[in-house]
């Protein structure tokens, strides 16, 4: 075999390797699958007791409730389930109602989640705070919420415009 | 970055070349195509050494610009208040950090492509740089994670990357230096550098998959991430002077890389005229 | 064509033989593998919950070090002796040489630890519905560990510290592998399908097939020059 075939088959070996590893990961992102728990998840089919996992979702508005210690009360909520959750020990400062949280532990058996562990996510937006208040106090717009394209009827003039975009 | 004496610019005019690896590979092509004369050593010392000023001055002058309206007179967030300051520094480290990756994977592949030493050259002291980007991409991304998230380090899809993005690294310029002979371990960090670039994309990919085996797609939302201009004008800022900046310590390592082979050269000379 | 297929099968047959005339070191990557996972069940405690919480991770990640162990001389006693030379002008074509020594390397190395792996998952509590999903994602895992492998024991040849390199090299690439196979053992092992992480190692092995020979061949090729 001559140099020059050696490589045309090389070639055609490896674009066949990867037209075909194109066809399984398209169908393996077919298989949707569900690979983390929302409280509606956990409602459906609940996991094994005792198994370590975690729960996530938005901290339900007006659920947090500080107990004696450093133990915490509060609801994760996905919109149409929620799930109560204590947790005890230091919170992260982006903790607020309202906004995603992520927590891991275990479900106790009635049916609260006792978390070892709690974090905050933030979400994309970045603007300085005034402009949010503006935001906030036009209605346009609430913590946890997206940042809305255009800018609100509502904001003072002068005010920066908020980014529209990336 | 003062100009050498004689005997480079004899050796950058091409003839005269006691045992450099310049010439051969460049001279064929120098004509044929038009790239190919920045190629040559010699060249490439004359243009870059009348860049390098410029190009170092823009990123000094950009970095003190986009640090100061940063740090000092850009609003703070309205959740993560003074923290968000740290993204000035974070996120353009971070696009370099990738940025450098793409530029060595091509410059290794023309390497292997047309065997070009400059392209070589230019490929080994990307990583170095790069490690360098990450590392301070590493750093800063903890401290922002403290207050954050309430902890130095999660095993986030974007941070785990990163991380591995850091050891990609760390093995090139560890494999590149591992060989006796200088051209054997350049020949072998071009092809790390390739396989890397086929797999960086995986890794990428399924780190993600991985993370998200953990945390709900419910709280990253889908909405396209907005960034007031207030805070997004000086990060764009940085980013270029971020961009300058890993642009003017590229140049400066290939000159001095190709300084270093010179002398080597003309000391291997010398020994052999003396023996 | 077929001579070629021959002087493949010759050289598996070489190196298998090879590996069974020193039988004490292929055992020892072999032992290695188990020690280490006992050595988990000892740094943990013998809780069964933690045990079969950590055992995917733990056969996959000791099955990842015990291939690294094999790998520094894959090409090395060749290329001392310049077996490896000879084999590069022979006419074989240096691509099929690379996929020749791989396939040695995953029948010596990599299916010792796809057969005691169940056994070292049943003594890490491994939840029984698992064991398919763990045999297939092993199926899968080690030949793309000696591909991946491979690549990095041919870039390293003949350098100075040689061992060490290759899993500096090797262990970020290999990140994926181990995800997935992971991925796909406790999915199972939760009652959930580990058909998409098995499809995803499926897909890493064919693309993997071709792509790690034409590497290691260039590796090779710079080695010998």
């Amino acid at each position: 075999m001559t140099r020059k075939r050696r490589r045309l088959w090389i070639l055609l070996l490896c674009a066949l390797g990867l037209g075909s590893a194109t066809a399984l990961v398209l169908t393996a992102l077919d298989d949707h699958l569900v690979f983390f728990f929302s409280p509606s998840d956990l409602a459906e089919r609940p996991p094994p007791p005792e198994r370590l996992f975690r729960v996530g979702g938005l901290v339900e508005t007006g659920s947090v409730e500080r107990a004696e210690g450093s133990t915490v009360r509060f609801r994760v909520t996905d919109g149409a389930k929620t799930l109560p959750v204590t947790f005890q020990g230091l919170l992260p400062d982006l903790f607020r109602e309202g906004q995603g949280v992520v927590a891991q532990g275990r479900l106790g058996p009635d049916g609260v989640f006792r978390a070892t562990e709690v974090l905050a996510r933030h979400d994309e937006t970045y603007m300085p705070p005034e402009v949010a208040d503006a935001l906030r106090r036009a209605g346009h717009w609430k913590p946890g919420d997206p940042l809305p394209g255009g800018a609100p009827s509502g904001t003072p003039a002068g005010a920066p415009r908020p980014a529209s975009g990336s | 970055m003062d100009r050498p004496a004689t005997p480079p610019a004899a050796l950058a005019s091409g003839q005269a070349a006691p045992a450099h690896a310049a010439p051969e590979g460049a001279r064929a092509t120098a004509g044929r195509v038009n790239l190919h004369r920045f190629a040559n050593p010699g060249r490439f010392l004359r243009l870059s050494g009348q860049l390098l000023p410029w190009i170092a001055a823009a990123a000094a002058l950009l970095l003190g610009l986009g640090l100061a309206w940063g740090l000092a007179f850009s609003p703070a967030d309205y959740q993560q208040g003074e923290t968000v300051r740290i993204m000035y520094i974070h996120v353009p480290s971070a696009w370099v950090a990738m940025a450098c990756y793409s530029t060595m994977a091509i410059a290794s592949a023309s390497a292997l492509v047309w065997r070009h030493p400059l392209a070589d050259l230019v490929a080994i002291e990307c990583a170095p740089i790069g490690a360098c980007f990450t590392a301070v991409c590493l750093v800063t991304g903890s401290l922002w994670g403290r207050p954050m998230w309430g902890t130095y380090w999660v095993w986030d899809a974007r941070l785990t990357s990163v991380l591995l993005l850091f050891f990609l690294y760390l093995g090139h310029i560890a494999l590149v230096n591992a060989f006796d002979d200088p051209a054997r371990g350049r020949r072998a960090g071009a092809i790390l550098a390739l396989v890397g670039a086929v797999n960086l994309p995986i890794i990428k990919f399924s780190v993600d998959w991985w993370s998200t085996l953990h945390q709900p797609a419910s709280v990253s939302r889908l909405a396209a991430p907005a960034i007031h201009p207030d805070i997004l004008w000086p990060l764009l800022v940085m980013a270029l002077a971020f961009t300058l900046l890993f642009a003017a310590l590229l140049l400066l390592r290939v000159r001095a890389a190709i300084y270093a082979q010179r002398a080597r050269a003309l000391m291997a000379a010398r020994a052999a005229v003396r023996a | 064509m077929s001579a070629a297929l021959r002087a493949c099968r010759a050289l598996i047959a070489r190196d298998v033989r090879l590996a069974l005339r020193h039988g004490a070191e292929t055992l020892a990557a072999l032992l290695f593998f188990i020690l280490v996972a006992t050595l988990f069940a000892f740094g943990v405690g013998p809780g069964p919950e933690t045990l079969a919480r950590i055992a995917a991770g733990v056969v996959f990640v000791t099955a990842l070090l015990s291939a690294m162990l094999s790998l520094d001389r894959l090409f090395a006693a060749d290329f001392e002796d310049g077996t490896l030379e000879q084999l590069l002008l022979s006419g074989l074509a240096a691509e099929l040489l690379a996929l020749a020594k791989i396939a040695a390397h995953w029948l010596i190395a990599g299916l010792p630890v796809v057969l005691v792996a169940p056994l070292m998952a049943v003594m890490l509590q491994l939840p029984g519905p698992a064991y398919p999903a763990m045999i297939a994602a092993l199926l899968l895992a080690t030949p793309l560990l000696s591909l991946l492998g491979g690549v990095g024991a041919a870039l390293t040849l003949g350098a100075r510290r040689g061992g060490i390199l290759v899993p500096l090299l090797v262990l970020p690439l290999a990140v994926p592998v181990l995800i997935f196979a992971v991925g796909a053992t406790e999915a199972a092992a939760m009652g959930l399908s580990p058909r998409p992480h098995l499809l995803f190692l499926a897909a890493m092995l064919v693309a993997a097939l071709p792509l790690a020979p034409v590497a290691i061949a260039a590796s090779l090729r710079a080695a010998a020059e």
